[in-house]
């Protein structure tokens, strides 16, 4: 049974990826079945509930409560929402732009190609976090503007990588050949191109999650992010951090929840370069 | 040698200047769309409308787009960017001010990373092939996951509430006055022979600098690992072997050396993001630099500062870029030719 598997599902990191991803991602779209409480519910009499393991917590609030009394739990949860809306549209969109502009720039060369390069150095000159605040600033706060404030920030990574990937693939000879046979241009970037890329996309993509739930929890933890009664995982840290001395678990809670996001993304788009990537050394690959 | 470098460094002197310019024009519209009024925003709240229409003439912000935009750049160039409209202070002297703060603890982290990702490259390089191999791989993997503001936190958690080693709040112990001078702190202490405010200082830096350091090590020992391990591959490391050279030689002193480049151009990509990467860890430490500056501004509306402190980034990273462009120029023969 497990030889007639793809390659890519028998590698031992795509599989732990896949099973962290999937986990937070079940989390997500189940939220309101999973979350035990409601998440912005208040309960002023019980603040600062220790979690289950530690002494003074309480079954109904298995991993305690934060400053207001709301359910970690629940808000984790109800967190993860908004990370995964995030990484995924945020990811899907800054690949579209920075794949749809590396294919033009890679394969027609030239001045298209030095135009393209151009927009992708003033990008660069921004570093990614100031970038996406000034967005934020100028698009104002929401979940839809987290992530176009992304993909406006990110398409680079796409372009920078695609590009150089592009270059390589359109000198081959199977693509001269297909235009020798009459393929129109658009035809033969989406017919020889484009599927020869796909193994480094795809890589990408997973990478650029991580990254999207990164720059979401940084944007949501000064403020800038979803709006106050959206539970995001930047925001219960922020909230925590005033409160270090009463919980600290307040704060490593969602910073585990971060950390765990980030490294099924990695590990995933880490474990799919290895096995999709034919190009790679055979000592790479070890 | 010299003479083929230098047009090549001019060339990209001017592209920098080209891409400020670009990305002048873009802070500037992005800023624009913002559905704040900046001379509502600088009056007292008992200002009449006909107060605000004055002061938005005063201001020029009656007149077309290009104008306005032309006006800030012309004063950008003569190093006036207005004052904030917060602060009611100059934003010349604010960013003056924390500039060189987040420049010191920028260029810190950057050694600390550089000098965990070689280390760390090393020995990911040195365990290769092995059963250690799939543990310092997977190691690399969780600690690219941990992002700076995370260390961070962490380390307060760890050395600032449990443990209380060390402080995490601010750039100096209460009880010292900022030495005057260049604003870069360490320097500053010793230049005035005050090893306390030094000592101060240090400690202040070692969470924020680990934070960073660590979180931007991995990739470099990423990349030192996979080019030594092409390098390895070549004819003259096969040679140096057979010559007799030891394998510590052979790494030192024949490896390493071509393995370097990538690495190092890595780290020129890699300094510039570890600069954005300061905004957070600098409101995570309260550490009075251009992070929390930016954030103290976004959160005020505050234009002026956000457009200049924007810029400010800007050109740090280009200068970053262009000494680490001609930095490579000079290492590696091979570009010279062209």
């Amino acid at each position: 049974m497990m030889r007639r598997w793809p390659a890519w599902l028998r590698s031992g990191r795509v599989l732990i990826g896949l099973t962290v991803v999937s986990a937070i991602l079940f989390c997500a779209i189940f939220a309101p079945v999973l979350a035990p409480h409601d998440p912005n519910e208040q309960n002023l009499i019980s603040t600062f509930v220790p979690p289950i393991w530690a002494k003074g917590g309480d079954v109904a609030y298995l991993l305690g409560t934060d400053s207001l009394g709301r359910d970690v739990l629940s808000r984790l949860i109800y967190g993860a929402r908004v990370a995964m809306l995030v990484a995924v549209f945020a990811s899907l969109g800054a690949m579209a732009i920075g794949a749809v502009l590396a294919y033009i720039a890679g394969y027609f060369g030239g001045r298209t190609d030095a135009v393209i390069g151009r927009a992708v150095d003033v990008w660069m000159s921004f570093p990614p976090v100031v970038l996406s605040l000034i967005l934020m600033v100028g698009l104002g706060v929401g979940l839809r503007n987290v992530v176009l404030a992304i993909i406006l920030v990110d398409w680079t990574r796409f372009c920078r990588v695609m590009r150089s990937e592009v270059l390589v693939v359109a000198r081959k000879d199977y693509v001269a050949a297909a235009r020798l046979l009459g393929f129109s241009h658009w035809r033969t970037i989406v017919r020889e191109i484009v599927p020869a890329s796909l193994p480094l996309l795809i890589t990408l993509i997973s990478l650029e999650m991580g990254i999207a739930v990164i720059v979401e929890a940084i944007l949501s933890f000064v403020g800038m992010s979803v709006s106050a009664e959206t539970p995001a995982w930047g925001q219960m840290i922020a909230d925590a951090r005033q409160y270090i001395y009463d919980s600290p678990w307040g704060l490593i809670i969602p910073i585990l929840a971060i950390f765990l996001a980030v490294f099924g993304f990695n590990i995933l788009g880490d474990g799919l370069r290895r096995t999709l990537d034919v190009r790679l050394t055979e000592t790479q690959r070890a | 040698m010299i003479a083929t470098i230098l047009p090549l460094i001019g060339r990209r002197l001017v592209m920098s200047v080209l891409i400020l310019l670009i990305v002048s024009l873009l802070l500037f519209l992005v800023l624009h769309v913002l559905p704040v009024d900046p001379a509502a925003m600088s009056l007292p709240p008992t200002a009449t409308i006909a107060d605000i229409e004055a002061m938005r003439r005063e201001m020029g912000l009656d007149l077309p787009l290009p104008q306005q935009y032309l006006i800030w750049l012309s004063h950008v160039i003569h190093a006036d960017f207005g004052n904030s409209i917060h602060f009611r202070r100059s934003v010349l002297s604010l960013v003056g001010e924390t500039l060189p703060a987040t420049i010191e603890l920028a260029v810190l982290s950057m050694i600390i990373a550089a000098a965990l990702g070689i280390v760390g490259g090393l020995v990911m390089f040195h365990v290769r092939g092995s059963r250690k191999e799939p543990i310092a791989d997977l190691g690399s993997i969780m600690l690219l996951s941990i992002p700076e503001f995370l260390w961070a936190l962490f380390f307060i958690l760890i050395f600032g509430v449990a443990l209380q080693a060390l402080p995490f709040t601010g750039r100096l112990d209460p009880q010292f006055r900022l030495p005057q001078g260049t604003g870069f702190l360490l320097f500053d202490a010793l230049a005035a022979g005050r090893l306390d405010i030094f000592w101060s200082a240090f400690k202040h830096m070692i969470l924020p600098c680990f934070s960073l350091g660590i979180a931007f090590s991995p990739a470099i020992m990423r990349v030192l690992r996979s080019s030594l391990i092409d390098v390895y591959q070549e004819d003259y490391i096969h040679l140096a072997r057979l010559r007799g050279l030891s394998e510590r030689r052979i790494l030192i002193r024949h490896a390493l050396k071509n393995a370097i480049l990538p690495t190092l151009s890595l780290m020129g990509v890699q300094f510039g993001i570890l600069f954005g990467g300061t905004l957070l860890v600098e409101v995570i430490f309260s550490y009075p630099g251009l992070g929390n500056l930016m954030v103290d501004a976004v959160r005020n509306a505050d234009l002026p500062i956000i457009q200049a402190v924007g810029l400010a980034y800007c050109v740090v990273v280009l200068i970053i870029n262009t000494v680490v462009d001609s930095l490579y120029l000079v290492l590696n023969p091979k570009l010279r030719v062209r």
